[in-house]
């Protein structure tokens, strides 16, 4: 099986208060499919990372990671948490 | 469809695929997928018996035969998930090609190996059992393995998918 690849489509939809038939529309995916991405059971192909990104208009290593991410208030207030 | 109200809209040049939303729940697929199957049990019985008497008459055998086509042009010709070979490439998200793929590996593994069996199966049946019984077996067998090489992989697909939940409503942001 290959390694889950991180990412923070949960966190970023939730942020601009999209549903995932929202963002299923806008890249162009079955609402199922965003379920799948969140819960780390799906691997994006690269075209599908890139739209993903574009679309919450950040760059891609923002949005899809090899690594755990950094908790989000953690980069913003500087603050050291271990996961 | 809905609209969608981000600040980033998608300005990269993609081809907008047609998602198929014919998924239908897990229970009615299910249940589908064992109607399907049993219903040729009854068929392949039905024939087995009514083999042991004298030739039924045209009518009852061609109620067997006709019933036998609707279903399996029900299977070829319906373009839900459950039938994902009539769906093009363009008509699934590449989630759903990838599994669709996967059911067709899988398929194609078990569909071989019915065969390498029921081949040898088939010839036993023709060769020790007498007053055509052989030749009806061989039939009834290779019927019933080529209904498996044309439906397996659907229903790989619609057996394993997961029942489609409705669409959230928008989180509130946070």
């Amino acid at each position: 099986m290959a390694p889950s690849i991180q990412n923070r489509i949960g966190v970023l939809r939730a942020e601009r208060g999209l549903s995932r038939q929202q963002l299923a529309d806008a890249v162009g995916i079955n609402y199922q499919t965003v379920g799948y991405l969140e819960r780390g059971d799906y691997n994006p192909s690269l075209e599908l990372a890139f739209r993903i990104a574009e679309y919450f208009g950040l760059p891609l290593e923002a949005v899809f990671s090899r690594q755990p991410f950094v908790p989000m208030s953690s980069q913003l207030y500087g603050k050291e948490e271990s996961a | 469809m809905t609209e969608v109200r981000s600040e980033h809209p998608v300005i990269a040049a993609w081809h907008r695929r047609p998602i198929s939303s014919r998924v239908g729940s897990r229970r009615f697929r299910r249940r589908l997928i064992i109607a399907t199957y049993a219903g040729w049990l009854v068929w392949a019985g039905s024939v087995k018996f009514l083999s042991y008497g004298p030739l039924p008459p045209i009518w009852l055998s061609l109620l067997l035969v006709g019933g036998n086509l609707v279903v399996q042009a029900v299977w070829v010709t319906r373009r839900t998930i459950i039938n994902t070979p009539a769906l093009l490439d363009v008509e699934l998200d590449e989630r759903l090609v990838q599994s669709r793929n996967a059911a067709f590996r899988m398929a194609f593994k078990i569909f071989a190996w019915a065969t390498l069996f029921g081949w040898p199966v088939s010839f036993l049946a023709i060769q020790l059992q007498p007053n055509n019984q052989g030749i009806l077996n061989a039939l009834i067998l290779f019927v019933g393995v080529t209904m498996l090489a044309t439906t397996l992989p659907t229903v790989i697909v619609a057996w394993r998918e997961p029942d489609p939940t409705e669409p959230e409503r928008p989180a509130a942001a946070q």
